[in-house]
């Protein structure tokens, strides 16, 4: 219809009846107009198609229309009038607040996250006032437990053997009694010898009731009570406090066994301590630590090893009465060397028992003598300010370096989560590919005939 | 030949059609873009003088491109409140024709998204072919039968050009397109459309796509 080596591109013709031509291109197309026959047609196509196009009228808008946009309209007039910037900057500031909120949220989260994380400062000490009362604690009764049926059981056939021989029982009573006083712990207060005395009496009470007519000696011996306290006490002033009790320490003579002091950062101190006091210092040790501060619980059992007491008393002596008879034998008797190597070896034996005996009444003496007390010292914890807080700069470095450091952290995160997660993501979208490009291919396609 | 220059401007709206446009433009009145300045300044009346020029207008560009008139209308009046929100940002460097129907054609877009998903996934009801305006003659329904047949961006190229009047730069920019595109598409479409016209019975289905 049009030929290719026409000098006026038909395009040309349909701009220039749109008017966008140029003034000089106008002209020279429209004298091309007038001549060519062919142009003149398409030019006429050109018109016949809008002229039909404008038949396509379309009906008056709806009235309705008119009313709501114009009462809008002044009414956003209006709004214009007062304040036209007004929007803008609500909806900044609404923003700005809301964004601040939710960053103050995610900071609170995350500082809290990382402050609760945070390991606590753990100061320990631990503080033996009387180093060699541990080991001997300790020490007894590790000796005392390993064999308490064997021991028994040879009590029973010393006792047998100290009835057959009575008269040797009765001679060395005057020497047992002196030993039991003799053996008894270098007392470090006047009270222990009482008691060493009241063991003794029952020593001789229940071993040869018969032979003695001291009648002091049968008084009853006051219970025997290892006691045990557990104290917790609220303080006010920590380091007072802990003075205070190295002071009521000293001055009862007692020592602590063993002391642990925890300091966390901005939280309360403890301090828990197990004292060893004097028995007959207790209650006043007692009421002094009370007066530290508030008690917020105690507890006090005392345990009764009366009967204990007495029962390794007399395996004791028992125990040093057959010796004596063995020494007896081997000073005495004459035989053969087989026979006295044999009661030297009862002897050796025989000794060791006593010494082991000896080690475990007097760890129950100690336990006796010296009452425990379980301390636990709370600090009534005051939020204050901490003149060792880091400086203003000191915390903004570190705030920036662990800014730079989580930074890091989050791109080497990404890194991994896009190296791990990367190959499913993949595989996912090769799936999903072909349902997606499908509803696409329909979505256009109801698009464009809508 | 036969006419004058002025001839050759073609059938249009804004130039021919008074009697549909409401009120025409006062002569020695302020032009559209001193008009939404004003608005833009708090005057009511100059908006009431532009919704004057452009109702008709607004409301044609969507019922031509909408099936439902009732959706015709919600969008015009959808278009005129957003040029209300917007009238404070409005800036005097474009024509305010281009940049209502620069508005409007992205409502309409919006629109016809949603619609397409509505149809996508919920299913369209039968677009039925809209009734003939009474007092409608066949050579219009026939004509609208011939559109309805044009590519669809060729279609809407050759609207924007013959019914809202936009210059080829305009259109260009509106759709997104480079202008030498706008141009051709615009001279296929004439083409397309006078062939359409006259041989009107070819059976219609996949030619719209290929039309030319």
């Amino acid at each position: 219809m049009i030929a290719t080596s026409h000098p006026v591109a038909p395009e040309d013709l349909m701009a220039l009846l749109d008017g966008e031509l140029t003034a000089e291109e106008a002209q020279s197309v429209s004298a091309h107009l007038d001549h060519c026959a062919e142009c003149a047609s398409l030019a006429q196509q050109f018109r016949a198609v809008s002229q039909s196009l404008s038949t396509w009228t379309v009906p008056a808008a709806p009235p309705a229309l008119k009313e709501t946009v114009l009462t809008q309209a002044t009414q956003a007039a209006a709004s214009a009038r007062s304040d036209r910037t007004t929007p803008l900057v609500f909806w900044n500031w609404k923003t700005l607040a809301f964004g601040g909120a939710a960053a103050a949220a995610i900071v609170l989260a995350v500082g809290s996250f990382l402050f609760t994380s945070k390991p606590a400062q753990i100061v320990s000490e631990r503080q033996m006032t009387e180093p060699q009362a541990n080991p001997q604690s300790i020490a007894a009764p590790a000796m005392a437990t390993p064999k308490p049926q064997v021991a028994m059981a040879e009590q029973r056939e010393m006792n047998s053997l100290a009835a057959m021989d009575s008269r040797v029982a009765k001679d060395s009573n005057g020497l047992f009694q002196g030993a039991a006083v003799m053996a008894l712990p270098s007392p470090p207060m006047p009270n222990q010898a009482s008691f060493a005395t009241g063991a003794s009496a029952r020593i001789k009470g229940k071993g040869i009731a018969a032979s003695t007519g001291n009648a002091a000696s049968f008084a009853p011996a006051p219970p025997m009570i290892a006691r045990t306290v557990s104290l917790s006490i609220v303080v006010r002033d920590f380091s007072a406090a802990r003075g205070a009790l190295d002071s009521i320490i000293a001055r009862h003579q007692g020592y602590s066994a063993q002391l642990s002091v925890t300091t966390e950062q901005n939280a309360q101190r403890t301090l828990q301590d197990s004292l060893r006091i004097p028995t007959s210092q207790l209650a006043g040790a007692l009421a002094e630590l009370k007066s530290l501060g508030r008690v917020e619980y105690e507890t006090q059992t005392g345990e009764e090893v009366t009967q204990q007491h007495a029962d390794l008393a007399a395996r004791l002596q028992n125990s040093r009465e057959t010796e004596q008879r063995l020494r007896d034998i081997l000073a005495q008797r004459t035989g053969k060397i087989e026979d006295v190597l044999q009661v030297e070896e009862e002897i050796a034996r025989v000794r060791g028992e006593i010494e082991r005996m000896e080690a475990e009444q007097q760890a129950l003496e100690h336990r006796v003598d010296f009452a425990t007390i379980d301390l636990h010292l709370t600090e009534e914890y005051k939020e204050q300010f901490n003149s060792t807080t880091p400086s203003a700069s000191t915390q903004m470095r570190n705030a920036f370096i662990s800014g730079m450091r989580s930074a890091a952290a989050t791109l080497l995160g990404l890194v991994l989560f896009i190296e791990e997660a990367g190959p499913v993501i993949l595989i996912w979208l090769l799936i999903l590919a072909g349902p997606a490009i499908l509803l696409w291919r329909r979505f256009r396609r109801l698009h464009a005939s809508a | 030949m036969e006419d004058a220059l002025p001839a050759f401007v073609l059938h249009s709206e804004a130039v021919n059609s008074a009697p549909m446009n409401g009120p025409p433009i006062i002569p020695g009145a302020e032009t559209d873009e001193q008009l939404m300045q004003a608005y833009a300044q708090g005057r009511s009346a100059a908006f009431s003088a532009l919704f004057a020029r452009y109702r008709q207008p607004l409301f044609g560009f969507f019922r031509r491109r909408v099936p439902d008139p009732a959706h015709a209308e919600e969008l015009a009046q959808e278009t005129f409140l957003a040029v209300l929100r917007a009238a404070s940002r409005y800036q005097p460097t474009a024509l305010f024709r281009t940049w209502l129907y620069a508005i409007a054609f992205k409502i309409l877009r919006a629109h016809r998204r949603k619609a397409a998903f509505r149809a996508t996934f919920l299913g369209a009801p039968r677009e039925l072919p809209e009734p003939a305006a009474p007092g409608s003659l066949d050579v219009e329904v026939m004509m609208r039968q011939a559109v309805a047949r044009l590519d669809a961006l060729d279609r809407e190229v050759l609207l924007l050009r013959e019914f809202e009047q936009l210059s080829y730069a305009e259109i260009a920019s509106l759709l997104a397109l480079p202008l030498n595109t706008v141009r051709s598409r615009l001279f296929r479409a004439r083409l397309a459309l006078h062939s359409l016209l006259a041989a009107p019975h070819v059976p219609a289905a996949p030619a719209s796509k290929e039309a030319l």
